[in-house]
């Protein structure tokens, strides 16, 4: 992916508000998410500088939760769930139909930078398993027909 | 009359939200249409309550926003015909009517946006109560009832709250563990969901008992709806003076704060948990000093998870008795579980402890949802373990569930069948701690990498002689070593099964053979000519061009090519694909 | 204070303790690997759990507080299997060698890559001392040893092995050359021993008993010490003139040597035990082997290693023209060449293989042919064939390579009805050589044939005689088996001496999985190897063929050296802990958290693959510097330390303080020495206070072989100065 630059100015109202309240680094790095989509290195340098917390302890921390990316994601986010439920009811055959349908494993985005797969903890809608996220969408009770078809309406939605 | 729709995440999830819209859309009164939120009937999602003006309900499931109109029709009209199938049935109630509810109590009942409507509830009474007590006179009573913490550990809150109120220091910290990370598990983001006031009214309780004047909530990122109404919330009960200075002009003052996690199961640990809140990786510190001692910012700290403080409203107002009252000996009051899996009734059922697993599989769960027989249940995510079929009458309370290799846990409780294969189960919650260790100690860290590397071996049908006793070894070396509760139970799920599924163990490991048909690696796909019409559907649908066959002639599965993806055996429609 | 006991013991410690302060402050010892005072408890290894009585679970000694009364137990069996389960876990995913894989094939455990490395810093003086810990004739076995450490140099791997025998012998003539290394002998233990036999083995035992300080005598039936060295190698190869220097260094160390006496003539085993303490046999294995051909009587048919001793003593036996050798070992080569040498026009060499699983060294298998040996692959005597007693031709049966045997190459089975002819002069059967057991026959042999001898005692059936080389158990082998033995065999009769308990146990080492390991990134240099005489100068005379390295050369090829061993070997507190435990981390083998890998800087080397993540590191940079240089990144089994966004450690804000490499426990970090090519090395270390601008400070110094190889910060004063590598030296000098 083409590495543009990073406006960091979008960064001042998250850092004037959390740089000096002392444990902020985690809402931080979450508000800088929400900005940038993923934690660019120039974004933690400056929330190094301005809260005086060393970059190797921000990428400690960034590296340990699984909240956080450091490559910018694709327009279309698929959380799968991995609970205990979407595991009895058969998520392993959702995730295979995924990957064929994309062609990517779980962490990666497809080459035309629409669709992110990432593997998350329980979403705790169990009674719906399988389950996965899109976005803010939540798309329940799934079978391998019918996550082709979610993933192909959103493929037109997208063109 | 008023319409009342349930957007718990569940309910949004299955389509709630839709039908909110179409109803907006229809020509009922917008101000009619409220929303609640969950209501714990997961398996009928969407469901939309109507009140009538004497308050009699009457309850919609599986409701679509095709049916919008309809439900409009019967709210102004009266005309009951066009929703008599949604209505739900006299059977499916019963899954309600059989709880006994205390911390779910107003779920699904009040509007989670509207403190009015938690205070009509007789909300914030008990912290009132309190404040006219002594804060020994409050955890006093907490000690009568019995209440123990709910988030797995079962220890009695009244001994944690009361070692946080003799530690010596000013500055106190009040925490609520809302970081819900065992998979198959919801009864917290329910609550939170459904009625956030309840949770903020025992926080400030157990924060007035101890001498907190901070109060704060750690909720996990995956719940950005329960986040949302608890900010909502709290911005409300501080605009009423609720949190705040001098609460119901007391000379007790306590303010509150939300921190979302970052995606940890193992901040569920507290001591990781503080660490996380203090903005570091969520590595547990080493005990002692306990929390109530040193904990967050090193200062005395008390931390309990949602249900327990959901309870603690009610046992102010009710005494701590009336929850007593409840349950064995050795475990009071209720127990919400979130129950799932292969169970033809799932959501939350909250029952008196002293029940069986059989009540609540059974009875209110309504037994298995397939054909196939019940053949165990997991309690306790990732720490806990697998009881078998035949321990089904187990009594629910905290001694009876430990001696089965399994604990309480928090709540999740996943029903399995005849389909799932239990060295799988093991392997699939070892994956999950293994990803999970946060890495800090050796046990946990390579010691669950190694199992899962074990029994991947075995479910592969790689699996040797002496694998499982190499197994039970390593299990009991990590539950000995392990710095942290997540690494110190991390070997249950494996024990357990070991315990109850020997056999199955030994099916994979000597005659590489997997009796639930679940390891892709041990089993073959066959097809039996006599079922097999020649739709070339499987053939179709087949990655690897394994299958072949001519239109309407039975069809053959190569397997030497065959991938065991199992896509064949989904799509055929005559039951002609086997797996053996 | 608090009273508590400890292992059955009544200790006190003060007020506020942690169990694992008071069990050092009481002298009794807890294994940690994460804990260190400088920095806070952080309770990640588990090393340190002890069991109290009254309460269920283990407690981490360094965090749990001592109370009055308590009874703790550190070595339970529940607190010993814990601790072992970790150290096989840790070890499981600690991917490192401690010990070079040339070190470990050779047969006497030289330490190759510590000479090799010595070598290539111009250390030659460090390099023989290194070497004759294990070897005494160093010179002899450089030149003729068959390499077994070659044999498993990873080197191999990128392009060719380095020429590690052909180094050994040259630093040792580096040695001949100028002051001859004498090893200190201790003082005298009063105990006198007899060796039987003055080759490799006697001569090593004898050395290595000396140095203990034991009187030793060595008794040989020849005229001159060396045994097979100096009778069964050609002079072109090994010049006897090196060898009597060695044997006369190890005269000088204090070895007394008698020739001319033999073996149940002059004397018997149990006339030399009543005159010493412990006799030692090491009377090797000198009859050639028959290959039970038909035709063998035959005059003219010769045994190997005779016919190499005759040529030596200069008394050769007539070999005519035409000469067939049978053999496809170092001897074969040794007896074709020296024939080629004696004037002969067609020399054969007869064997049943292919070239290619021929066991003699491939460069001798090449200089031969150059010299014009012809080889006759894939056939093998049938028959020697003689008019009047004398041998006259060799019918060879024709063979070809069937199913691979035990050893691994494929083995010989003859092609039906072919044979073949060839006309010869002479023959010479080199395919062996036995004990003559006549001179043993004091004591028990065993179904070989030879004596039998306990293989990590040398202990024989006789109180107080041990038997080691060629002699004894499996037969003759090659010179530097028997030094091992003879190394070993010196410990364990110096342990006899003493009354001592000998500990043969084989302490546990960590060895990275040889398919694990990726060479792409080596940057291919071609071995060198010494000039050699041209082939039609030296097939006329018995001069050395190698001409031996120049210091340029050697320099070169010991720079090729890879460094497998770990360099933090000497002073790992992981492999000591490991050490204490029967582990077998094989058990739990699997996947290798980190990629193996290296970042270095001019002073500091980072190896996450060997990384334990105790966290010392990351702390003590944390807490004690507040430098941050460095952190943990990721989690759970794949949690890596590794400074922000994976820079090189030069790009960070180090200061280069040492305090992190000084708390590593094990070789993850390893501060580099001023030696160019680093070498593990067992270096002296020692606290010495300095002045830093005009104060006082401590620095920590390590020296070997005299020579100041690092000075590393030790306090808060010398820390912060952020001194340079050669500030630092300066001020030691």
């Amino acid at each position: 992916m083409e590495n543009k630059s990073v406006d960091l100015t979008l960064l001042d109202g998250v850092l004037e508000e959390y740089a000096s309240v002392k444990g902020s680094l985690i809402t931080i790095l979450q508000n800088t998410q929400d900005i940038y989509g993923y934690l660019p290195k120039e974004a933690i340098e400056l929330i190094s500088e301005k809260t005086g917390i060393a970059t190797s302890e921000i990428m400690g921390v960034g590296t340990f939760y699984t909240q956080f990316r450091f490559e910018p994601v694709g327009k279309y986010l698929i959380m799968l769930c991995q609970g205990t439920a979407c595991h009895v009811n058969s998520s392993e055959l959702i995730l295979q139909t995924i990957k064929d349908e994309l062609g990517i494993e779980d962490g990666q985005t497809t080459a035309d930078g629409l669709f992110s797969l990432k593997c998350v903890a329980c979403l705790g809608c169990c009674s719906l398993s399988p389950v996965m996220m899109i976005n803010e969408d939540t798309y329940g009770s799934l079978t391998p027909d019918k996550t082709k078809k979610i993933l192909k309406e959103l493929r037109e939605a997208a063109q | 009359m008023r319409i009342v729709i349930g957007q718990g995440s569940c309910g949004i999830a299955a389509g709630a939200e839709k039908v909110r819209k179409a109803l907006l859309k229809t020509s009922v009164d917008p101000d009619k249409i409220s929303i609640t939120g969950c209501i714990g009937m997961c398996y009928l999602e969407p469901i939309v309550d109507i009140y009538d003006d004497d308050n009699n309900l009457t309850r919609l499931v599986k409701v679509s926003e095709n049916d919008a109109e309809a439900i409009a029709q019967f709210v102004e009209n009266g005309d009951r015909s066009a929703v008599e199938k949604l209505i739900v049935s006299d059977e499916d109630s019963e899954f309600l009517t059989k709880q006994t509810r205390i911390a779910l109590r107003n779920c699904g009942i009040i509007n989670p946006d509207e403190i009015d409507a938690y205070i009509n509830a007789d909300g914030y009474t008990a912290l009132k109560k309190a404040l006219g007590m002594t804060p020994e006179e409050v955890i006093d009573i907490i000690k009568v009832s019995g209440l123990a913490g709910r988030g797995g550990a079962g220890f009695p809150t009244w001994f944690k709250w009361n070692a946080a109120r003799q530690s010596a220091g000013e500055e106190k910290y009040l925490i609520c563990n809302a970081d819900e990370g065992d998979p198959g598990a919801f009864m917290d983001r329910a609550v939170i969901e459904s009625d956030p006031h309840n949770l903020i009214e025992g926080m400030l309780i157990g924060a007035y008992a101890i001498g907190a004047k901070h109060a704060v909530v750690y909720v996990r990122a995956e719940y950005p709806l329960a986040i949302k109404r608890l900010k909502n919330a709290i911005a409300q009960a501080k605009e009423k003076g609720i949190i705040g200075e001098n609460i119901f002009g007391s000379d007790f003052s306590c303010d509150f704060m939300i921190k979302a996690g970052a995606g940890a199961f193992v901040c569920g640990e507290e001591t990781a948990l503080i660490e996380s809140l203090e903005g570091h990786r969520g590595m547990p510190r080493l005990k002692p000093p306990f929390p109530a001692q040193s904990g967050f910012w090193r200062k005395p700290s008390n931390i309990n998870n949602v249900e327990t403080f959901a309870n603690v409203g009610w046992i102010i107002n009710n005494g701590g008795e009336a929850f007593a009252a409840m349950g064995t000996e050795n475990s009071k009051g209720t127990k919400v579980f979130a129950v799932t899996g292969k169970v033809k009734r799932s959501g939350l059922v909250e029952i008196p402890m002293g029940k069986t697993l059989r009540d609540v599989i059974f009875d209110i769960g309504g037994g298995m949802k397939t054909d196939k027989p019940f053949k165990a249940v997991q309690m306790g995510g990732p720490s806990g373990g697998c009881i078998p079929a035949d321990l089904i009458d187990t009594v629910i309370d905290y001694k009876a569930l430990g001696a089965t290799g399994a604990i309480m846990g928090s709540g999740g409780m996943v029903v399995m069948d005849e389909s799932t294969c239990m060295v799988g189960m093991a392997k699939f919650f070892l994956d999950f701690t293994a990803k999970e260790s946060c890495g800090k100690c050796i046990h946990c860290r390579i010691g669950t990498k190694r199992m899962l590397e074990m029994l991947d071996r075995i479910t592969k049908g790689e699996g040797k002689e002496g694998d499982i006793e190499l197994l039970e070894e390593l299990c009991y070396s990590i539950k000995d070593g392990a710095l942290c509760g997540l690494g110190q139970t991390a070997p249950n799920p494996v024990l357990t099964t070991i315990k109850y599924f020997r056999d199955e163990y030994e099916a994979h490991i000597k005659e590489k053979k997997c009796p639930a048909g679940e390891c892709s690696d041990l089993i073959e796909y066959k097809i039996i000519a006599d079922k097999c019409r020649g739709c070339t559907l499987c053939a179709r649908n087949c990655p690897v061009g394994a299958i072949s066959g001519t239109v309407k002639n039975p069809h053959v599965i190569n397997t030497e090519k065959c991938i065991k993806c199992g896509k064949c055996y989904t799509s055929c429609k005559f039951g002609a694909i086997v797996k053996e | 204070m608090i009273n508590l006991t400890i292992n059955g013991k009544a200790v006190q410690a003060p007020e506020g303790s942690t169990i694992l302060e008071a069990a050092r402050l009481n002298d009794i010892y807890i294994p940690t690997l994460c804990y260190d005072e400088a920095v806070e408890v952080y309770g990640a290894c588990g090393l340190c759990v002890v069991e109290a009585e009254g309460i269920p679970k283990l407690l981490r000694s360094c965090s749990a507080k001592c109370s009055e009364g308590m009874v703790i137990n550190t070595e339970s069996e529940r607190v010993v299997q814990s601790r072992k389960v970790a150290m096989e876990l840790l070890m499981s995913a600690h991917d490192g060698d401690c010990v070079a894989p040339c070190q470990l094939n050779c047969p006497a455990r030289t330490d190759c890559q510590g000479y090799v490395g010595l070598i290539a810093n111009g250390e030659y003086d460090a390099a023989i001392k290194l070497i004759k810990n294990k070897i005494p004739l160093p010179a002899s076995i450089g030149r003729v040893c068959p390499h077994p450490c070659e044999k498993a140099c990873r080197r191999k791997n990128v392009e060719e092995p380095i020429n590690i025998a052909q180094l050994k012998a040259f630093a040792a003539d580096m040695d001949l050359k100028s002051d001859n290394y004498i090893p200190e002998v201790m003082a005298s233990t009063g105990k006198k021993v007899a060796v039987i036999g003055g080759g490799p083995a006697g001569l090593t035992a004898a050395y290595y008993l000396t140095i203990m300080g034991h009187s030793v005598t060595v008794y040989d039936m020849m005229e001159k010490m060396g045994g097979m060295l100096r009778y069964g190698i050609p002079q072109y190869r090994l010049p006897k003139e090196v060898l009597d220097k060695e044997i006369a260094i190890i005269e000088k160390t204090g070895v007394k040597l008698v020739n001319n006496v033999k073996l149940g003539k002059d004397f018997t085993i149990k006339s030399l035990k009543e005159e010493n303490d412990a006799v030692i046999v090491a009377v090797g294995a000198w009859k050639s082997s028959s290959m039970r051909t038909p035709g063998e009587e035959l005059e003219g048919v010769y045994g190997g290693i005779d016919f190499l001793r005759g040529v030596i003593k200069g008394n050769a036996p007539e070999i005519g023209e035409k000469v067939a050798i049978c053999g496809g070992g170092n001897t074969a080569m040794d007896a074709c060449r020296t024939a080629v040498r004696l004037g002969a026009k067609e020399v054969y060499v007869v064997y049943r293989r292919t070239r290619a699983e021929m066991p003699a060294d491939e460069l001798e298998i090449e200089e031969a042919e150059e010299e014009g040996v012809i080889y006759k692959f894939l056939t093998n005597p049938l028959s020697f064939n003689g008019e009047d007693g004398k041998v006259k031709s060799i019918t060879l049966q024709v063979m070809e390579l069937g199913e691979p045997d035990a050893s691994g190459r494929r083995r010989p089975v003859p092609v039906e009805g072919k044979t073949e002819e060839i006309a010869v002069d002479s023959v010479i059967l080199a395919i062996g050589q036995k004990l003559v057991q006549g001179d043993v026959s004091e004591l028990k042999l065993n179904e070989r044939g030879n004596i039998e001898a306990d293989p990590d005692f040398f202990t024989t059936d006789l109180e107080g005689v041990f038997a080691i080389g060629d002699a004894t158990n499996r037969g003759a082998s090659i010179a530097i088996e028997a030094i091992g033995e003879a190394d070993r065999c010196a410990k364990a009769v110096d342990a006899y001496l003493s009354g001592k308990a000998l500990d043969t146990r084989v302490p546990y080492i960590s060895k990275r999985d040889e398919s694990s390991i990726d060479y792409s990134d080596r940057k291919k240099q071609s071995r060198v190897t010494p000039k050699v005489l041209p082939a039609d100068v030296r097939n006329k005379n018995f001069d050395e063929v190698s001409l031996g390295f120049t210091e340029d050369e050697a320099k070169e090829e010991a720079s090729r050296c890879l460094e497998c061993g770990c360099r933090e070997y000497y002073k790992c507190k992981l492999l000591n802990v490991a050490q204490l435990y029967d582990i077998n981390p094989e058990r739990f083998k699997g996947e290798m958290p980190q990629k193996y890998s290296r970042d270095e800087n001019a002073f500091i080397e980072r190896n996450t693959s060997k990384c334990i993540l105790c966290g010392l590191c990351v702390r003590s940079c944390r807490e004690v510097m507040d430098l941050h240089s460095i952190g943990l990144l990721g989690r759970g089994f794949k949690t890596d330390i590794s400074p922000a966004f994976n820079l090189p450690l030069d790009q960070t804000n180090c200061t280069n303080c040492g305090l992190c490499v000084s708390l590593c426990p094990t070789g993850a970090l390893t501060e580099k020495s001023v030696l160019d090519k680093q070498v593990p090395l067992n270096e002296e270390y020692s606290e010495e206070t300095v002045e830093i601008d005009g104060q006082q400070a401590s620095v920590l110094v390590s020296r070997y072989n005299g020579k100041v190889l690092r000075v590393i910060p030790n306090d808060e004063l010398s820390r912060s100065m952020k001194l340079s590598r050669e500030e630092l030296l300066e001020l030691v000098k």
